[in-house]
């Protein structure tokens, strides 16, 4: 019975994406009524200039994101580990994990009073594009960055960093040589979470991008709400795929040094 | 050969190397370390033994530097230590996971110190070859940590430590992870190995036997507090506490009140024994409460009293364990007292005389007993 | 000498870092949030009054509560937070009775297999979470499939399908889709460690299966369940593509009215009070739980 239904939850978690897949192929221009095979969407995608401008921004606006929301994210996470107590350790350590289950529209919203008021008293932004954008996203990626890494730092065995020290080195160096490189596969980790997290928010850009700024999701964002067409469906099954592969391959390369390491 | 007496610690013109003077450590308000006095000389194999949550290896992490003393010095070579950070102490460290570095290989593991040490790469390579090859992973350099055997792993953990010729060898419970057989090898390699370059060890153990075996000289650690001191025998058969005569191997006590106080001799009044005599001075007064230690292997146990039971009392043989090089007899005395006798099978086809249920008689001579005052 | 100090202001510098961005990116956003709900809307740019204001070299506060009255008064605004609640709670509900069973299974394969499941899991929810959405808004047309489906085998008749779309139904079926790999992944970590033999123990003391998984499973993966259910609901709450992709127009959600508030109505306050509530009332509770479920781990570890 519990076997029965934990497998009938597994199709559950695929049949929609295989058919929004499939439809991707459909000859007719509704996205839900089959007509025929065939690849003509797949074109059409490609000659939509729009379309491949967003997809540019937006895999820009990722790469910023997850850079800076990995660099900050790290240095939090080794801060919070590594330090026992200091004054404001609770405020961060808050500040650090809130948005994890902050709604994104309040994220978004209180954004954009940010950035409203900040140029109202010190002129800068001047106005919402793709700066404002990866501010806004290294912010909220940095919390699940720190999450991942942070629990790389408490599982690992801290008498490494120990024994480096204990063999002569310099704080800096157990940092670069010993902790960086034992962690390496959690900030990759953190790196492609945000990267992805990224390059999935629809709701964030509402309030933090500006004429000429948008980005791959909001125009998906604003096309579904008007219902689709299988154009939409091919460009999904480009993203799902490309996608898939690229974390497939991650976890692989992850599982084989996560064994190296657990020793 | 010439006579030196190679027990630094009985010459009180010798210099330690590693004085503890009244070091105490508090996590917020537990007390880990206990006011703990503590001399260490050059070329000593010393262990802190004592079971988990002892304070050992906080002290140990005192000396380490990885943690700082709340009270009290740490000199090493008269020089203090404090506020010394860990990494420009003259102490290496081998520790209890062995905290390889996985990223790394052998070779680069046992660099690692020697190049932070101010060592060129070739320098440092060669250095570490060598102590490589004193721990016979010569072959294996270009491995990884995780492509080797828990025993190899013990090895590069204790060439890394080793390589810098430190002042002082910390050891965590260094054979903590081997298996039985393979620690008992490693105990005898790693004597081995301290007597050919001479660095002075300190182990931190839980073990009696590999502290016995490892050990010029032990410090018992109960609480915080450091409860004996003294070389292996001295421990076992002189035990200061009731503490020590527990933890250290097994022991039948014999509580009573002083009776006789006489400079050479004195006697004790025991509820299972009657009138415990002791063949030798004892410091107390008369009316004192006093604890009589003796071994297992010391209790005699036969069927009718012999002539060197100076102290005996009758009983009931509850239990025999046959361990195969000696046999344990739980022997109930008519008191109500469960005793433990130890008796050596020295001869293979002899069947044992004594069975369940004989009534027995157990005792020692005057001079066994341990008389303990705490 | 001079060097050291260098790398150390350095050091620390590089250290505050995360701490200075987050301070202005994170809670200074907030603080301006709740300084904004006290104000009241205006033509122009920004539309709403400034609330702090420097006039003749004298600091001015501009105080107006009558976005908070109007939260208080207008009980639309009241229905929303207990409707949204309500559709939180249902569809967390849901994500259980579908996720428990799945991370079940996958505790209990053969270790070489759980690694496949796990992975099948989480996959779908790397991929795009807007695409997930977009994904059931695809299989719920009316001439959809899930509804041909249906006219094919019978159960409907042909040319009536279901409205599916732009319903509750949508709604729940949207968040137990998107969310369910939060609930998997906890239960999942609590259930693995469930060790076989206790299962054993209690057929050998003569349980039937369905009193095992009752008395001795669900009990052992409460702490699962809670975490669980924490993390799918807490973001349902809040949540605004779902209900605005695959919700009626007048679907109910604390979110879609912030949305509707600031793009619409363009009334920043009233979002800014909205906001502030939700604030108050769900996130805070949970950091709070969190907290305190911290301070038990560490005591129990230590």
């Amino acid at each position: 019975m519990l076997r029965a239904i934990g497998f009938l939850g597994f199709i559950f978690l695929y049949i929609p994406l295989i058919l929004l897949m499939a439809y991707s192929f459909n000859a007719g221009d509704r996205a839900s009524l089959w007509v025929g095979f065939s690849t003509k969407w797949y074109f059409v995608l490609f000659e939509n200039k729009e379309l491949l401008k967003a997809a540019g921004i937006s895999m820009r606006v990722a790469f910023f994101s997850a850079t800076i929301a990995t660099f900050l994210g790290v240095i939090a996470a080794f801060v919070l580990t590594r330090n026992k107590r200091f004054r404001g350790k609770v405020l961060i350590d808050g500040m650090v994990t809130s948005p994890l289950v902050m709604p994104e529209i309040i994220t978004g919203f209180s954004m954009l009073i940010l950035f409203i008021s900040m140029q109202k008293f010190i002129g800068w932004p001047a106005n919402r594009g793709m700066t404002t954008i990866i501010l806004a996203h290294s912010t909220f990626c940095m919390a699940y960055v720190t999450v991942i890494i942070r629990s790389r730092l408490v599982d690992m065995d801290s008498s490494l960093e120990e024994a480096a020290q204990d063999l002569g080195a310099h704080p800096i160096f157990v940092f670069f040589q010993v902790t960086l490189p034992v962690i390496s596969p959690a900030i990759v980790a953190g790196w492609l979470l945000a990267f992805t997290l990224s390059l999935d928010d629809a709701v964030i850009v509402q309030f933090t991008s500006g004429a000429g700024s948008t980005t791959l999701p909001a125009k998906i964002y604003s096309q579904v709400r008007q219902g689709v067409t299988p154009e939409y469906n091919a460009l999904a099954t480009l993203i799902i795929v490309i996608v898939g592969i690229a974390i497939i391959t991650a976890m692989q390369i992850m599982n084989r040094t996560q064994r190296m390491h657990h020793v | 050969m010439n006579a030196t007496d190679l027990r630094p610690w009985r010459d009180p013109s010798q210099k330690p190397l590693l004085q503890i003077k009244s070091v105490t450590k508090k996590f917020s308000d537990f007390v880990a370390v206990d006011d703990v006095s503590l001399d260490i000389y050059a070329g000593e194999l010393f262990c802190l033994l004592g079971g988990s949550g002892c304070g050992k290896s906080t002290l140990l992490r005192m000396l380490a530097g990885f943690e700082e003393a709340t009270e009290g010095q740490i000199l090493l070579d008269g020089e203090d230590l404090s506020g010394v950070a860990p990494h420009e102490r003259p102490t290496n460290m081998m520790f209890q996971s062995y905290a390889l570095f996985p990223h790394m290989s052998v070779l680069k593991n046992v660099m690692y110190g020697l190049v932070h040490g101010g060592m060129t790469k070739a320098e440092a390579e060669t250095t570490a070859m060598e102590m490589l090859k004193l721990v016979k992973l010569e072959k294996f350099i270009k491995r990884k940590p995780h492509q080797l055997s828990g025993g190899q792993r013990q090895r590069v953990a204790l060439a890394r430590a080793l390589v810098k010729k430190p002042r002082l060898l910390l050891l965590d419970e260094p054979l903590g992870a081997l298996d039985k057989k393979l620690r008992e090898e490693t105990q005898f390699e790693l004597i081995r190995i301290q007597e050919t370059l001479g660095v002075t060890f300190v182990v931190v153990t839980h073990d009696q036997e590999e502290a016995m075996t490892l050990a010029s000289r032990i410090g018992v650690m109960n609480d915080g507090y450091i409860e004996q001191i003294g070389e292996p025998r001295e421990i076992y058969e002189f035990p200061k506490s009731k503490f020590v005569a527990n933890f250290i191997g097994d022991v039948n006590l014999f509580e009573g009140e002083m009776i006789v106080d006489e400079p050479d001799r004195a006697a004790v009044l025991n509820d299972s024994v009657g009138e415990i005599a002791i063949t030798h001075g004892v410091s107390g007064t008369l009316g004192q409460e006093l604890t009589i230690a003796v071994r297992p292997e010391k209790l005699e146990i036969s069927k009718k009293k012999s002539a060197k039971m100076l102290n005996s009392a009758k009983g009931v043989v509850e239990d025999i364990a046959y361990l195969g090089s000696q046999s344990v007899y739980h022997v109930r005395l008519d008191s109500g007292k469960l005793v433990k006798a130890f008796r050596a099978n020295r001869v293979r086809e002899a069947e044992d005389d004594l069975t369940w249920e004989d009534r027995v008689v157990v005792g020692w001579d005057g001079s066994s007993g341990v008389v303990l005052s705490q | 000498m001079i060097n050291r100090i260098a790398s150390f202001v350095g050091v620390r510098g590089v250290i505050a870092l995360p701490m200075i961005w987050l301070l202005v990116f994170f809670l200074l956003p907030f603080i301006f949030v709740f300084v904004l709900s006290f104000s009241t809307i205006r033509n122009g740019m920004p539309p709403y009054e400034p609330v702090v204001n420097f006039k003749d070299s004298f600091l001015q506060l501009n105080i107006h509560l009558s976005s908070w009255e109007r939260f208080f008064e207008n009980p639309i605004y009241i229905g929303t937070f207990l409707s949204s609640a309500k559709t939180a709670f249902i569809a967390t509900f849901l994500t259980l009775l579908i996720g428990f069973p799945m991370a079940y299974v996958i505790a209990r394969a053969p270790e070489a297999r759980r690694h496949l499941l796990l992975m099948l899991v989480i996959l779908p929810f790397w991929t795009s979470f807007l695409l997930r959405v977009y994904a059931i808004k695809t299989i719920l047309y009316n001439q959809g499939p899930v509804n041909q489906f249906l006219m094919k085998i019978g159960i409907l008749e042909v040319n009536s399908p279901i409205q599916f779309l732009n319903t509750d139904f949508a709604v729940y079926l949207g968040i137990v889709y998107t969310y369910l790999p939060f609930m998997i992944l906890p239960l999942y970590a609590n259930l693995v460690k469930l060790e076989e033999s206790v299962l054993e123990a209690s057929s050998d003391l003569g349980a039937k299966p369905f009193w095992t998984f009752w008395q001795v499973v669900i009990p052992l993966s409460y702490p699962g369940i809670i975490a669980g259910c924490m993390l799918v609901f807490i973001p349902a709450v809040g949540e605004f593509v779902i209900p605005d992709l695959l919700g009626a127009t007048d679907t109910k959600m604390i979110g879609k009215t912030i949305y509707v508030e600031y793009f619409n109505n363009r009334d920043y306050p009233m979002a800014s009070v909205l906001s502030v509530v939700v604030l108050i009332v769900f996130v805070a509770p949970f950091l709070m739980m969190r907290k305190w479920q911290d301070k038990l781990a560490e005591v129990n570890d230590a």
